[in-house]
């Protein structure tokens, strides 16, 4: 999940997500949370950090990560893509169409977090979208393995998407984000169980995103043309009740 | 209640998510001795006012204050509010399920919905087709035969992306099952079953069922339809922003 935000809506969309986060964490979470492991200091560095603190060494244990992303009915089957030193790389072949990841700081936290190494983000996402929004995920994260800063990368993806290097999100692109584990920067450290959808360039209003009572937040990307759709569950993907 | 439990009682796509909390059946007799033909129609009617009332509460008022209401009268669903946000909102009754749903004439649903701008456009002209068919006394065999007719004519519209519906009032009759309702919203795709989504796996938040039918034996035509999944996922709270029971 992209947290770059271009405009107020976005701006505002995470911070509507990071609430969504707190009120979803109990005191199951809280556990959760601590259980969480920070190997590096947790002081975000404004430029990357050794390629090292960015990768898993134990790739038993970012596979089962990226899996825990969904229900094991799902993600038992998934493909699995782990990061390596230039970029995400498949670790376990698939055979329901779902890919399973962990992303990292500069495609799943916030701007700020941008060079976060501790960040760990599971996410398991559909077919549709492992041929539309994953590329832009592997993208990004090759780009900035390859040391391109934020603004760098922006750009780089802005123009493979208007020379149409990259797709368009397709119709029903969506993906799993129900794991219990992983650590989504300072910013946001700690996401609800949900589910996202993605869209091209889609108005939040249509899905009565952002508004009071509304189940639905939508963060929207003019650079990407992007929009994405945001649903809170309330299981994990244990199946263990979020509150 | 078991996961295969939980599918047997896929009767519709309103009643999914009291399937998902019943936790006993409430109904013992057969839906389909209770509710073998159309009741009169003045049981399917409401009061107009309670019945803008109760297709508002299906959304949060942030949505349903802004959008049109439609109500229905013994021909067929007709605006009683012009709205100015593209969301429609309005009570489902039986008859909106599957052609093969048990409580396909049961007079007691009341399920309101609000639908976005693009199901507006694309869902719910197939919805408004099928009240108007059977309200004139057509089998579910004629109005299956004219809706088939329309779509082939393109007089209905082929489904948008990004279709979704808000139901989230508390006030809603889904089902006889179970607690008779729910909060959720559902999407519609064009699709023949869950699987593109990771639907109705275990422990998946999705459910899906077939806009048409449950298993099409009683007809037979309906597999010529257009692929149409409904899928659902339950939420937190209900459209006053109430505490919902988890399902």
């Amino acid at each position: 999940m992209r947290k770059k935000k271009v405009g107020a809506i976005g701006i505002k969309s995470f911070a509507m997500l990071a609430v969504l986060g707190t009120a979803y964490l109990g005191t199951a979470n809280q556990v959760t949370a601590q259980d969480v492991t920070t190997p590096y200091p947790n002081v975000v560095p404004t430029k990357m950090a050794p390629i090292d603190q960015y990768l898993m060494t134990d790739q038993g244990a970012e596979i089962a990560l990226a899996r825990s992303a969904a229900p094991e009915s799902i993600s038992r089957d998934a493909e699995v893509l782990v990061l390596g030193r230039h970029g995400f790389e498949t670790a376990v072949k698939g055979k329901n169409g779902f890919v399973c990841i962990v992303g990292r700081s500069w495609t799943s936290a916030a701007d700020a977090d941008f060079w976060d190494p501790n960040v760990r983000v599971p996410m398991c996402v559909n077919a549709a979208a492992a041929r539309s929004y994953l590329l832009r995920i592997t993208k990004i994260a090759e780009l900035a393995l390859a040391g391109r800063t934020l603004v760098q990368v922006n750009q780089a993806i802005a123009a493979a998407i208007a020379k149409k290097k990259l797709p368009p999100m397709e119709s029903g692109a969506m993906c799993y984000m129900m794991g219990k584990q992983g650590f989504g920067g300072e910013s946001a450290p700690h996401w609800p169980s949900h589910l996202m959808f993605f869209y091209s360039d889609t108005d939040p209003a249509t899905w009565g995103a952002n508004l009071p009572g509304s189940p639905v937040v939508a963060m929207s990307d003019p650079t990407e043309h992007l929009t994405q759709f945001v649903i809170p569950t309330q299981k994990w993907a244990d199946g263990t009740e979020v509150r | 209640m078991t996961r295969n439990q939980i599918h047997s009682i896929f009767l519709s796509a309103f009643v999914v998510v009291s399937a998902l909390i019943a936790t006993r059946p409430a109904a013992a007799q057969d839906p389909n001795q209770l509710y073998p033909t159309m009741a009169p129609v003045e049981q399917y009617l409401m009061d107009r006012d309670a019945e803008i009332a109760l297709a508002r509460s299906a959304a949060p008022d942030a949505i349903s204050h802004d959008a049109s209401v439609i109500v229905l009268t013994r021909h067929g669903y007709e605006t009683a509010v012009e709205g100015k946000n593209g969301w429609v909102c309005w009570v489902g009754r039986g008859w909106l399920a599957m052609f093969d749903n048990p409580e396909f004439w049961n007079p007691k649903v009341r399920a309101a919905d609000c639908l976005n701008p693009p199901a507006a456009r694309s869902i719910l002209p197939y919805a408004c087709k099928r009240t108007e068919l059977l309200l004139a006394g057509h089998s579910k065999q004629e109005a299956i035969a004219a809706i088939k007719a329309a779509i082939d004519k393109k007089e209905l519209p082929p489904l948008e992306p990004g279709t979704l519906s808000y139901m989230m009032s508390r006030s809603s009759y889904l089902t006889d099952n179970g607690g008779h309702n729910g909060p959720h919203i559902m999407f519609y795709e064009a699709a023949n079953d869950g699987a593109a989504w990771g639907a109705n796996l275990a422990n998946s938040p999705l459910m899906s069922v077939n806009y048409w039918y449950i298993s099409a034996q009683a007809y037979p035509q309906l597999k010529s339809f257009p692929p149409l999944s409904v899928f659902l996922i339950g939420v937190d709270k209900w459209s006053d922003g109430t505490p919902a029971p988890s399902m």
